[in-house]
């Protein structure tokens, strides 16, 4: 069994960058809308202008009292601001790192929240204050900022979802003949099936939900109990994938069915063994993208099934026998080819 | 893995059965283990879920596996431990080549000692 190169350094040739105009669409429009609601919020502000006092609250502090005051204009020109910097960012990873469609939905998702999530920050902390002369007597309520982080969601949600996929891309070329095989005979039928787990989620999830719920306690802060929820929520689907090799490709799956990602066979160019180092290789653990396309259901260090897929893309998931997962991936990919 | 031949003279619920066995005697299936749903395997094969439910049945009535509501089908933590078998079928192997017999005449061998 060949342990295949590091992921990364082998790259294929043909249609390594047409993921590249893909990745700008999903980046400009998605930059676009954010920044609309950004501009929405100052233009909300802007008809609020003569029923705002000229300094409005802006910070608070741990006892929900204001400490901190601007101008509404100041407001929206931060807020602004903190929308090009989180867009920016987001912009970034798509447009360096979108070569997989699950990436591109990742920048458009957090770049439509950024503008919502901001203009809900801006709006939600004026709207209270209009008519008032005294703005040192406002409240912040966990509601309004529960309420700016979720709502936000919605519409991100429907921004990835916007993202088209990846279009199919057949390899041209047959898979390496020193590639590891399965020997099956004509007609015969294969799958192999296999629970991805293990590594520190379990037990790093199990940390963070009660140190984030001792803190909602001890501050009796009930909305802030949301957070563990969420965490809860999100651990729940990264701690565990079940993993599919049969005759139309590989499938991996959360364990709470989503998420979840296929790879047809057609499009695998070589599947084989190599070492995940999770911090060095992907930047930690969970689904992971990473440069070049890169993407990852990293869950522990160590062996792991990585798929070289046509268009420069590659999938790893660390996985216990992985060499009969690639052997088999690989004849199911040479039958694919002989359709 | 999970193969079937659909080419061979063994019936396809017989065949998934010799796998789970040898899964067990190689230590590949480990008891408490939990084996795929009936529903994914039978899809993944192109199988009838019944044929997948009937090898299942087979391996519960032989006490090879567990069928438990809601766990699906579980490695029973009584599997017939099989090191013994596996080494002697090893050891016959080998006397086998020896003597230069076919693959075919020593099956034969095993097929009338299993029946004497």
């Amino acid at each position: 069994m060949t342990t295949a190169p590091p992921p990364g350094a082998p790259r294929a040739r043909s249609g390594t960058e047409a993921w590249r105009p893909r990745a700008r669409r999903a980046t400009a429009w998605s930059s676009l809308v954010g920044l609309l609601f950004a501009l929405g919020a100052a233009v909300v502000v802007r008809a609020w202008r003569d029923e705002l006092p000229a300094q409005v609250a802006s910070h608070w502090s741990r006892g929900g009292v204001p400490d901190g005051f601007m101008s509404p204009t100041a407001l929206v020109l931060v807020g602004l601001a903190s929308t090009v910097a989180l867009c920016g960012l987001f912009a970034a990873i798509g447009l360096t790192q979108g070569a997989a469609a699950s990436t591109r939905r990742i920048t458009a998702a957090g770049c439509v929240w950024s503008g919502a999530f901001m203009a809900a920050v801006v709006v939600g902390t004026l709207a209270p204050q209009r008519g008032l002369a005294d703005p040192s007597q406002v409240g912040l309520s966990g509601a309004a900022l529960l309420t700016a982080v979720l709502l936000p969601l919605v519409p991100a949600g429907i921004a990835a979802a916007l993202v088209p996929g990846d279009p199919a891309m057949p390899a041209a070329e047959a898979v390496p003949a020193d590639a590891p095989r399965t020997a099956l005979r004509d007609g015969e039928r294969a799958v192999w099936l296999r629970r991805a787990t293990g590594g520190p989620g379990l037990a790093v999830g199990a940390v963070a939900v009660a140190l984030t719920t001792l803190a909602a306690a001890l501050t009796a802060e009930w909305t802030m109990l949301v957070v563990p929820v969420l965490l809860a929520a999100l651990f729940v689907t990264m701690f565990a994938f079940t993993v599919r090799v049969d005759p139309s490709g590989l499938t991996v799956r959360s364990a709470a069915r989503w998420p979840g990602t296929h790879v047809p066979a057609d499009e695998v160019v070589r599947a084989s063994v190599t070492q995940v180092r999770p911090l060095r290789d992907y930047g930690g653990w969970g689904w992971r993208t990473a440069r070049d396309g890169r993407v990852g259901v990293v869950l522990r260090g160590g062996q792991a099934l990585l798929v070289q897929r046509t268009g420069g893309r590659s999938f790893a998931v660390t996985v216990d026998d992985a060499a009969e997962a690639a052997a088999l991936l690989n004849t199911m990919a040479d039958r694919a080819r002989s359709r | 893995m999970w193969r079937i031949d659909p080419a061979s003279d063994d019936p396809l619920y017989a065949q998934l059965v010799a796998q789970v066995r040898l899964g067990v005697a190689h230590g590949t299936l480990r008891p408490g283990e939990r084996l795929p749903s009936a529903r994914e395997l039978a899809a993944s094969l192109e199988l009838n879920m019944h044929t997948v439910l009937r090898a299942y049945q087979v391996l519960r009535d032989d006490g090879t596996l567990e069928l438990r509501r809601g766990r699906g089908a579980v490695v029973a933590s009584t599997a017939t431990d099989l090191t013994d078998v596996e080494r002697a079928v090893a050891d016959l192997a080998a006397a086998a080549r020896r003597a230069g017999l076919s693959v075919q005449t020593t099956t034969t061998l095993v097929t009338e000692a299993m029946h004497r």
